[in-house]
């Protein structure tokens, strides 16, 4: 039996589309498992949380009060790491947070695929965040914003420390996408791979077929770690998103 | 149903407002756990040392087009400040994680 457990990760297009839907210059646009994932995910959230909230009953009922706590979570956490000025940022930093907690509670269901365990998808969420925080520093501080890249130190430290800091701030976007998706794809590669224990053990025939069941006990324990690494990261991403917003906004020296 | 005591809503109002106040303090945040920081810092130092060797290639690729052959000098360059870059994201992040255990820390003394 030959288990790959990469094979989880393949993009590939379905429903037999194989001739691409349109060409944006000579590339060839697919419509993959990926952005079905992806449709499925946004289209899915956003119909839970406008129908959640339709009731609008003073007492909330189960789905309304779902609803209603992550609103709440996402807004002390915009405001314990920004401050007031920072929750017009709310709806972006929402959107983000409920989408990459979407995309890795949809891709713990078995068979499904998971979005943030591609890094097209992660650099991608990771340079709109770094995006919008140049954008939101030019905008609030003008040329000003460009103080964040100068420490306190004598001149001729500076030359060093200048490129350090600016390399530091390119680094953001990358450790930002990696830290997602590194966690994801350990994390679904770990349940394949035991997931062939059990095949493999339970196919072997004899006591060692009694021996699988205990991969298998494994796998439910990792699933509940995974449940619980899902939502951290998303957010680990949501928060690092409004510390990053914070500094362009305040531009706090943090040296 | 009869209508509510007033004295009691204001009383139920009051226990309400301080127990809020209390918990404002209180971070609601997951603690860091160990695995976390651990792969936080690999990741930092990890994407110092790509951003770092990316622009010293990138450099060097585009000085190369105007004829200047610098390879690997600016590639090299590059590598070592972005070594130095990931050095200070993880002394940046070293710092914000005390902060935060400290903020804990001082929550749970005032809090009971």
């Amino acid at each position: 039996m030959n288990l790959n457990p990469m094979e989880q990760f393949a993009v590939k297009p379905i429903f037999g589309l194989d001739k691409p839907l349109l060409h944006i210059g000579s590339h060839p646009i697919f419509f993959t498992n990926q952005a079905l994932l992806m449709v499925i995910v946004a289209v899915a959230s956003a119909l839970f949380l406008s129908l959640a909230v339709k009731p609008g009953a003073l007492v909330p009922s189960r789905s309304q009060s779902m609803a209603e706590l992550s609103y709440e979570f996402v807004a002390n956490m915009i405001h314990s790491a920004t401050g007031e000025d920072g929750l017009k940022f709310f709806p972006f930093v929402f959107t983000l947070f409920i989408f990459v907690l979407c995309s890795n509670f949809f891709g713990m269901v078995p068979g499904s695929f998971t979005v943030t365990s591609q890094i097209a998808v992660t650099l991608a969420l990771a340079c709109l965040v770094i995006g919008l925080v140049i954008v939101t520093g030019f905008m609030k501080h003008g040329f000003g914003f460009l103080k964040l890249f100068v420490p306190h130190a004598p001149w001729y430290l500076l030359i060093l420390l200048i490129p350090i800091e600016v390399i530091s701030f390119l680094t953001r976007p990358i450790s930002l996408s990696v830290r997602l998706f590194a966690n994801m794809l350990a994390g679904h590669t770990m349940l394949a791979v035991f997931g062939g224990f059990v095949v493999a053990l339970g196919s072997a025939g004899g006591a060692l077929s009694i021996l699988s069941v205990a991969p298998m006990l494994l796998i439910v324990a990792i699933m509940l770690l995974e449940l619980l690494v899902a939502f951290l990261q998303a957010y680990v991403f949501a928060i690092l998103t409004c510390i990053y917003l914070n500094e362009a906004l305040h531009l706090h020296d943090h040296h | 149903m009869t209508a509510p005591d007033p004295d009691r809503l204001t009383d139920l109002g009051k226990r309400l407002d301080e127990i809020q106040t209390k918990q404002a303090g209180r971070a609601q945040r997951p603690p860091p756990n160990q695995s976390g920081i651990a792969f936080r810092f690999a990741t930092e130092l990890v994407a110092g040392l790509i951003v770092g060797g990316g622009l010293g290639w990138g450099v060097d690729w585009l000085l190369g087009h105007f004829g200047f052959h610098t390879r690997p000098v600016f590639l090299i360059l590059f590598f070592v400040l972005g070594a130095a870059a990931g050095i200070r994201n993880v002394v940046r992040a070293a710092a914000e994680i005390n902060a935060e255990i400290a903020r804990t820390r001082s929550d749970k003394e005032n809090g009971s």
